[in-house]
This record gives structure tokens, sequence and C-alpha cells, in this order.
């Protein structure tokens, strides 16, 4: 049966396009996930609902405080409007280096939050390092939640739900996104280390947010290794040796591309490496394609 | 409804269902069989094709979000049977190997030659990441895009 899609030109015609569509709609945002589905014996829905032409989904604003990124932002436009700021470099670097440039520049923000299915999505640690929250609308409602527990809900939200915006609180940071893809550009990552620290003036962490993608199912904190560092100076080898140390918090998910087990043991070098650019006010070692 | 195009300055219609991937639409409705469906999921680049003026993925592209756009296939590139620069340059350098990688490679290479002033290697090699050749090629695909800078 053919299937259709509608081009919403506005956020309140998609959700009210949603909501009518029901179980048998889905939103349709940058679609390198959607359009793979018959590579993965997926069925497609019967009916999308294009969010890419909306404008508020569309737009990045900066204000002191906060960042908010649109759900249809395409990560080739994330990462040219946050290149000036430092203090999101883990950002920018998730949403620059990530796939290909083709890809980059269809690939929605909201769509690597939303897709349940892709483990490897390099803006979820990036985001759960810099705390941030997103906003989810249905026809007549929205609701704001921390990102951790959007990706604990996602799959079960209720048809017509959609995920509208991204907020990234602003704070003195440095931060850093460490990977690593199977070939050196254009691949997908094995495993994925996010980092951002706060200092004092003695140069010791006074706080510290870890995230791990890529290697289990879904994205997480790595709270463990978080409290360890705290009051230590941000030395790389030293980050490395506690990573280590604490590896074991993970179960790494097994691929066709790599056993699980590989995907653990990256782990240390990886902090060793996103440690290395926070300090050097860098947000990609050469580790990364 | 079919669904109106602009492919290569001339405007087409299709009749596919609105999911259809583009790269199908324009090899099996329209013949236009430079774009190559190779590995269909964004990696491989055979496909791409200029949609309205930058490279774009079309084995990820449904057929509805290519509605009114202006789309440029390998075939569209040169006018009057005179080749593009960087075409001349490719075959100077003996550039071509098996020739299915060559479509999205070119494409590719028009859009950084047409967008970056004076491009670097560098800059070329960044726009060919999502171009994957299966002949070991990139060498000579990079050196023949550097003479067409030179030129």
């Amino acid at each position: 049966m053919p299937g259709s899609i509608v081009v919403a030109p506005l956020l309140d015609v998609a959700l009210d396009a949603l909501a009518e569509r029901g179980a048998n709609g889905a939103a349709f945002a940058g679609g390198t996930w959607i359009m793979r589905s018959p590579i993965r014996h997926e069925p497609l829905q019967s009916h999308f609902v294009a969010i890419g032409k909306i404008l508020e989904l569309t737009t990045i604003s900066v204000a002191p405080d906060r960042i908010e990124i649109g759900a249809a932002v395409t990560h080739t436009a994330l990462a040219a409007a946050l290149a000036d700021i430092p203090e999101l470099d883990v950002l920018t670097a998730a949403a620059g280096r990530s796939a290909n440039p083709a890809i980059r520049a269809m690939a929605t923000i909201g769509g690597n939050l939303a897709t349940a299915g892709f483990a490897a999505a390099d803006c979820v640690p990036a985001l759960l390092c810099l705390d941030a929250e997103v906003e989810i609308a249905s026809r007549g409602d929205s609701e704001r939640m921390p990102l951790q527990r959007f990706l604990d809900i996602r799959s079960t939200l209720a048809p017509g739900q959609l995920l509208t915006r991204i907020i990234v609180p602003r704070s003195v940071r440095s931060t850093a996104h460490a990977r690593l893809p199977l070939r050196k550009a254009g691949d997908y990552p094995v495993a994925i280390v996010s980092l951002a620290v706060n200092r004092d003036a003695a140069a010791r962490i006074q706080s510290a947010r870890i995230a791990v993608g890529a290697v289990e199912p879904v994205a997480r904190r790595w709270e463990r290794l978080e409290a360890a560092v705290v009051g230590r100076p941000l030395e790389p080898e030293r980050m490395a040796e506690m990573a280590a140390e604490f590896a074991d918090d993970f179960v790494g998910r097994d691929s066709i591309e790599v056993p699980a087990w590989y995907r653990v043991s990256v782990l240390p070098s990886l902090m060793r490496r996103a440690a290395a650019a926070a300090l050097g006010g860098r947000a990609l070692s050469g580790m990364e394609g | 409804m079919a669904v109106s195009l602009i492919v290569n300055g001339e405007r087409m219609a299709s009749s596919a269902d609105p999911m259809t991937p583009l790269v199908d639409v324009l090899r099996e409705d329209f013949h236009l069989t430079g774009a190559k469906p190779v590995c269909r999921e964004g990696f491989c680049g055979a496909c791409m094709v200029l949609l309205d003026g930058a490279p774009a993925l079309s084995c990820l592209m449904p057929l509805a979000l290519a509605e009114h756009c202006e789309i440029r296939t390998v075939e569209g590139l040169s006018s009057g049977g005179t080749l593009t620069p960087i075409q001349t340059a490719l075959e100077a350098h003996d550039a071509v190997q098996c020739g299915m990688c060559f479509p999205g490679m070119v494409v590719s290479l028009t859009h950084v030659l047409a967008t970056t002033p004076s491009p670097t290697r560098d800059d070329i090699r960044m726009a060919l990441t999502g171009n994957i050749c299966r002949c070991t090629g990139y060498e000579r695909i990079v050196e023949a895009a550097l003479s067409a800078v030179a030129k």
C-alpha cells in the first residue's frame, strides 16, 4: 500500500497531523534512519509527517544562560552555530564529525536523540555531559524533562508526542568529545567518551560529567568515575588509569563490527584523549575521524 | 498524485510512492543511471546528486521531499558535450577506475570546487569523506581535483 508524507509548515500543523494519524504515523526529520528501514528488515510506517521545514524546529537560540536547539536542526547547522562557543566544544565535535558530510547535512539532532535503536548517536553522550533537557510536545500540551529521563521513556512515548527542543544550560567548563570509528572518517564510532569538567583556582576538578556512548545500547553517564575524579587535577594518564579501574561498569554490546569486549577496552584510551583535549581546549583528538 | 521535480534543468514528474528513494526515481522513472544505489544507507556516496546546489544522498531522500527541488545528476553537470574542468582533469589523470563510485565522486568534487575558493588537499579529502572507492583510487582523484584548482 502506498505511504503518505505530509510536509508540515508549522508546529501546530505537525502536532495535529501526528495526533490524527496516531499509531500509524510518525515524524520524519532528516530521514537518515527511517529511510534505512528496509535494510534493517523493518516495515515503514504508513504515514509520515515531515518536520524539517518548521521554522521553530530549525532554529538555534543562544542566550547568556542557555542554548535552545530546535529538534530539526541538522548536525551541520548545529556545528556551525556553536563553533565559537568553547564551553560547547563537546557538542560541536559530536555534531561536526559524526558520519559523513552529506549525512550531517540531513540528520537532525532530534532524530539523533529520539532514535532508540541507534546506539552510536554522537550527540547523546555529548548532551548528557552538558546536563541538557528536552521538550516534548503534543496537541495542546508540552513537557520538559532531563535528557536522561527522555532516553528512558522514548520508546514508550504516546503517538502524537514529538521531541521539539533541546535546552543546554551554559556554564564555564572545559569539554571534549573522544570517539573511535573503525575507519578514520565517515564511520560510526565503536565507543564515545564525552567529558565536561569544572576546575577550581588550583586546577583541581570541582565537578565532572562523563558520558559513554556506543558501548551499550543506550548512552549513559559514568557516575563512579565522575565521583572519583573530583578533587584531582585533570591529568590524562591518571584519568585513563581510573577509567581502566572502573571499566567493568559497562557491558559492551556485540555487533557484526566489533565484539563487546573491544568497545569496553578502548574506554581508558578515549578517556585519556578526552582529558587531553579538554586541557588543551581542543574538542577532538587524533583518534577521531 | 504526481510529484514534480526539476532534473538537470528539465521539469519532470513521477507518480511513484512518495517514500520511494529519489535514486530509484532517477534511475527507474527518468533513466538517469549515473547515480548508483549501492549501499542504500548513506555511507558510500555513489548515489550523490546536487539538490538545490548541495550534495545530497539520493538513497536517503524520499521523492516527496524533493518536490520542486532542483536536482542535478552527474549526467547534467556538463553542457553542450563539453566536459567540466573537473571532469577533464579526472580524465587527464586517468582517475576513473570501475566507475561504480565515480558519478558520486564527480558530484562531490563539482560542489567543493564551486563553493570553496582555492580548496586545499585537505578540503578536497574532507569533501570526499562520504564517497567510498572500492578500487582504492583516491590519490589520483585528489591529484586531479588539485590540478583543476590550479588552472
